[in-house]
């Protein structure tokens, strides 16, 4: 892993790619394998972690100054849940359906290892501006990593794309691939995508040197 | 410095964790009542799709809930478990509520049956956790207009759910491709409950005869 580098340009691009938190630091996989078979489905979801992946990691960092270090976990803990339960009053209340297509996995963004490591990480021990940003540009890079996983999931799988069909993939001539909108084409995608990703990066970097 | 001190983190932790719980608390109380209604409202809608000729779409919420309660009685006496829709006192169908667990979650739906008590008018479905793009098809028109006009076969099994592509005979209609589980499981929760709501009702009736 690189150091964070300081200016916000570099907190985008270590973000979105050389540090991206799917393909690089392999974290919130969980999610990632779980809600990837429906591009709609996936979208909500990363909406809720840019939500609250930003604002937890604003949130560390304003009290940074006077959380002891002993109990800091406890506190990022209790700040992400909080904004996660935010969250899913917010879909439970006015978007019943998308609440419930997500089902348990809204919640558990508390578990996701990228909010937390991020506010550990960097949270932390930057100021609330450049934390906020910091987690905006991460949740962004597991984004862009999901939305591609789910968008080749929902084409091959249901025939596809938010719901609408896809010409071809839809038609009689496309026998559905079940098996990617199952879970087991999750791990399919993931792997297919990190190794595309990494190979892109290992490529990148030989030619720098 | 204050910090320093051995009871510093207990006191911080607890005012914070106080801070923050009060405001989710807040908020949830703010929505509590929207997200009941939600519920309420998913089920009322349920009850008007199974129904015939209740249900339209793009009705607005105040416009299903306004219909729900004009047209549907709650269960009595007669009807068992099931909502009737009467027209000049007379019942035109049952929907019954039926419910059993799913491949991950309880599936939670309801039955529109009409007043003989053999044809099925409509199913839809109020909660369920199925997977999204499989299992969860069973909550779209596709799978659930199937249903419309089957009878219900008087043997141990009122309806059946085969296999897609198997030919179809009365009773039967076809499961969604490649969710055997929750097919399996839903064609279960449907007949356990129209045998148990067709023994009570028919006991009832009987009695009513003597």
């Amino acid at each position: 892993m690189k150091p964070p580098q300081s200016k916000k340009s570099g907190l985008l691009i270590e973000g979105l790619w050389n540090n991206n938190p799917v393909f690089k630091q392999v974290l919130g996989i969980c999610s990632t394998l779980a809600v990837t078979n429906l591009v709609l489905n996936t979208l909500v979801m990363c909406v809720a972690l840019i939500f609250t992946l930003s604002l937890s990691s604003f949130t560390v960092s304003v009290l940074r100054q006077f959380t002891p270090r002993n109990i800091r976990m406890m506190i990022e803990t209790l700040i992400i849940a909080f904004y996660v339960i935010i969250v899913d009053v917010l879909l439970k209340a006015y978007w019943p359906e998308m609440s419930s297509n997500l089902g348990p996995y809204v919640g558990l963004i508390i578990t996701n290892c990228i909010v937390m490591g991020r506010c550990e990480a960097y949270g932390n021990s930057n100021p609330p501006a450049k934390a906020f940003m910091d987690g905006f540009f991460n949740a962004l890079g597991y984004t862009f990593i999901l939305l591609i996983i789910a968008t080749f999931r929902e084409i091959l799988g249901m025939g596809t794309f938010l719901g609408l069909a896809v010409p071809y993939f839809s038609g009689p001539h496309w026998d559905k691939w079940i098996i990617m909108v199952m879970p087991p084409g999750a791990f399919f995608m993931l792997a297919v995508v990190i190794w595309i990703f990494r190979s892109i990066q290992a490529v990148r970097e030989d030619k720098k040197k | 410095m204050i910090r320093k001190k051995t009871w510093f983190p207990i006191v911080y932790m607890f005012c914070l964790t106080a801070f923050f719980s009060a405001i989710v608390i807040g908020f949830t109380q703010a929505t509590g009542e929207r997200v009941e209604a939600n519920e309420k409202l998913a089920f009322e809608k349920a009850v008007l799709a199974a129904l015939p000729g209740l249900y339209e779409e793009n009705l607005s919420r105040m416009e299903l809930h306004k219909r729900f309660t004009e047209s549907v009685r709650p269960p009595d006496d007669s009807s068992g478990t099931a909502y009737t829709l009467r027209q000049n006192g007379q019942i035109v169908a049952y929907a019954l509520p039926v419910s059993g667990q799913g491949f991950w979650a309880p599936i939670k739906g309801v039955i529109g049956i009409k007043a003989d008590k053999k044809t099925v008018t409509g199913i839809a479905f109020y909660q369920q956790n199925e997977t999204p793009g499989l299992g969860a098809e069973i909550a779209k028109a596709a799978f659930t207009e199937q249903f419309r006009g089957k009878i219900i076969a008087v043997n141990s099994q009122p309806i059946n759910i085969k296999r897609p592509g198997d030919a179809l005979g009365d009773s039967d209609v076809h499961a969604v491709t490649g969710a055997t589980q929750t097919s399996t499981r839903l064609e279960n929760i449907i007949n356990t409950g129209l045998k148990e709501w067709l023994s009570q009702t028919t006991i009832k009736s009987s009695e009513e005869l003597l």
